[in-house]
């Protein structure tokens, strides 16, 4: 297997975009190539969920590829939910170490908010069991409050500890000029204050408003190469080590043990085996907080912290930017924004950011080993990465 | 009415929803359908494993908020429903019956509703 460098990252601010689709996702492809410095890629792969349903415009690589001028290049849409972006990423991967490709531009992109909140929720529901779970009003959200209840009373975490995961990352967002939301927000605003149940109404109990994630549009890009070709570039040396993917049953009440994120542990223990190097040893992380649970719970199954201990480190401010491990320092999807497709895109454009010392002010001092979870359907399907700063 | 789970027929274990191949014995539960699996009822009473009060609804619902849960049956099975529970409390004894549950369009979608037992 050939190793695989990443030469060349680009991104949209994730938010509403009034631009059509393909313009949306050719966008950060053009900021990449300039970022490598390279004019043509043997591949493109463009991850992408809701195209076909939401924007009425299905095989969108092809539509892509030709944006970008980089026709004859093969190009392929991938669709693996909001794990799509990181599926796109592996499948770019596999393309490059198996010397089938040099050169694979990867782009997600995403553009939700052509449809009200209603709709989006519905399609985004679509991801569950349709006899089983669709046909009761399941949604995403919905699956997410029924395992948080479940979660907190097991581990004894509580409304204070996720309001804590929102503030953190609505503060990293602040230094995040493309992040969906700059809004500083309080324990006191949002679970103290007497008003804090008019600011944060419950969405889906347990969870309220500030524990889910923004309905965004918005693009990113990465651009993997050869070693060879990685070299040509010029640019700083970071390779994408590992990859790792599980599933799990689709139906969530089928899982033996409902407050278990099987998928995620297994696809992070095959990223870091991939990698050759240890969870402790992870510098920066970005994880898939969809709902703020989700960040508390996968920070404990892909091995950064004991089984009911992610809320504790959370406490102590560890995974805060200045801490040990700070988890998500783009603001997460919480605050940087959740556009589906290019969520996965956007994780390691961050850590690509964060490894190459470009993160200016939200940058993790001498960050030279970085991890993503990407984590699609609820928990059915979860794709890993491991980055690595070489040399 | 009944929600139905499919036992196979090598094994014995109850499958709920539907899927093709055994998950305990990998027997092809799919192949000559009749012949490899047998429909048995599910069991309508158990305890509220977890639940949520969902306030932001896929359009085709026309009411403010939907209770749903997942109940751990007395006959070891599991199944996601909607709760018709004024105040759910984890672990409660729970007893479902069949309902309409959903109406997208002319679609009319039956299924189970728990209440407190
Ligand atoms: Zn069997």
């Amino acid at each position: 297997m050939r190793e695989v460098f990443v030469v060349g990252i680009g991104i949209t601010s994730f938010t509403r975009l009034e631009y059509p689709l393909a313009e949306i996702a050719a966008y950060p492809g053009m900021m990449a190539l300039k970022d490598s410095g390279l004019s043509k890629v043997d591949q493109v792969y463009v991850a992408n969920m809701g195209g076909g349903r939401v924007n009425h415009q299905t095989g969108l690589a092809s539509a892509v590829v030709d944006q970008l001028s980089l026709a004859p290049a093969g190009a392929e849409t991938i669709e693996n939910g909001p794990a799509s972006g990181a599926s796109a990423i592996k499948t770019g991967f596999m393309a490059v170490a198996s010397g089938l490709c040099d050169t694979v531009m990867v782009i997600g992109a995403e553009r939700m908010r052509e449809v009200n909140d209603l709709e989006s929720t519905d399609f985004v529901a679509t991801l569950t069991h349709p006899h089983a779970e669709y046909i009761y009003g399941v949604t995403l959200p919905s699956l997410a409050g029924m395992f948080a209840r479940l979660y907190m009373d097991k581990y004894k975490v509580t409304p204070r500890h996720l309001g804590m995961v929102a503030v953190k990352n609505h503060d990293h967002a602040m230094d995040n000029f493309f992040a969906h939301l700059h809004e500083r927000i309080t324990l006191e605003g949002i679970i103290d204050s007497p008003e804090a149940s008019t600011n944060n109404p419950f969405v889906a109990d347990p969870l309220r408003f500030y524990d889910c994630c923004p309905v965004s549009d918005g693009a990113a890009c990465v651009i993997l190469a050869s070693g060879d070709a990685a070299k040509k570039t010029g640019k700083p040396r970071i390779r994408l080590a590992g990859v790792g993917q599980a599933t799990d049953t689709l139906a969530v009440h089928d899982r033996k043990e409902p407050t278990d994120l099987l998928a995620a542990r297994g696809a992070a223990a095959a990223a870091f085996k991939m990698a050759g190097f240890k969870p402790s040893q992870v510098d920066v992380a970005e994880l898939h907080d969809a709902f703020t649970i989700l960040e508390i719970a996968e920070s404990e199954e892909v091995g950064f912290f004991k089984k009911g201990e992610g809320h504790l480190a959370l406490e102590k401010g560890e995974t805060r930017l200045g801490g040990s491990l700070p988890i998500n320092p783009s603001g997460g999807l919480k605050a940087k924004g959740h556009p589906v497709g290019a969520t996965g895109v956007g994780q390691a454009h961050e850590i690509v950011l964060q490894l190459r010392g470009e993160a200016e002010k939200r940058q993790v001092k001498g960050a030279k080993t970085g991890f993503t979870c990407n984590f699609g359907g609820f928990g059915n399907n979860v794709v890993c990465l491991a980055f690595k700063k070489e040399g | 009415m009944n929600i139905y789970g499919y036992k196979c027929k090598k094994c014995g274990t109850v499958h709920y929803p539907f899927r093709t191949t055994c998950k305990k014995c990998g027997a092809f539960i799919f192949e000559d359908k009749a012949d490899r699996y047998q429909l048995v009822p599910l069991s309508k009473e158990g305890k509220l494993l977890t639940f949520t009060r969902l306030r932001s609804l896929p359009g085709d619902f026309d009411v403010p908020e939907l209770l749903l849960g997942i109940v751990q049956l007395d006959d070891g099975n599991r199944i996601t429903g909607q709760l018709d529970i004024p105040a759910p409390k984890l672990g409660m004894k729970v007893k479902g019956e069949i309902r309409v549950v959903r109406q997208e369009g002319y679609n009319t979608h039956r299924g189970i509703v728990f209440e407190a037992a």
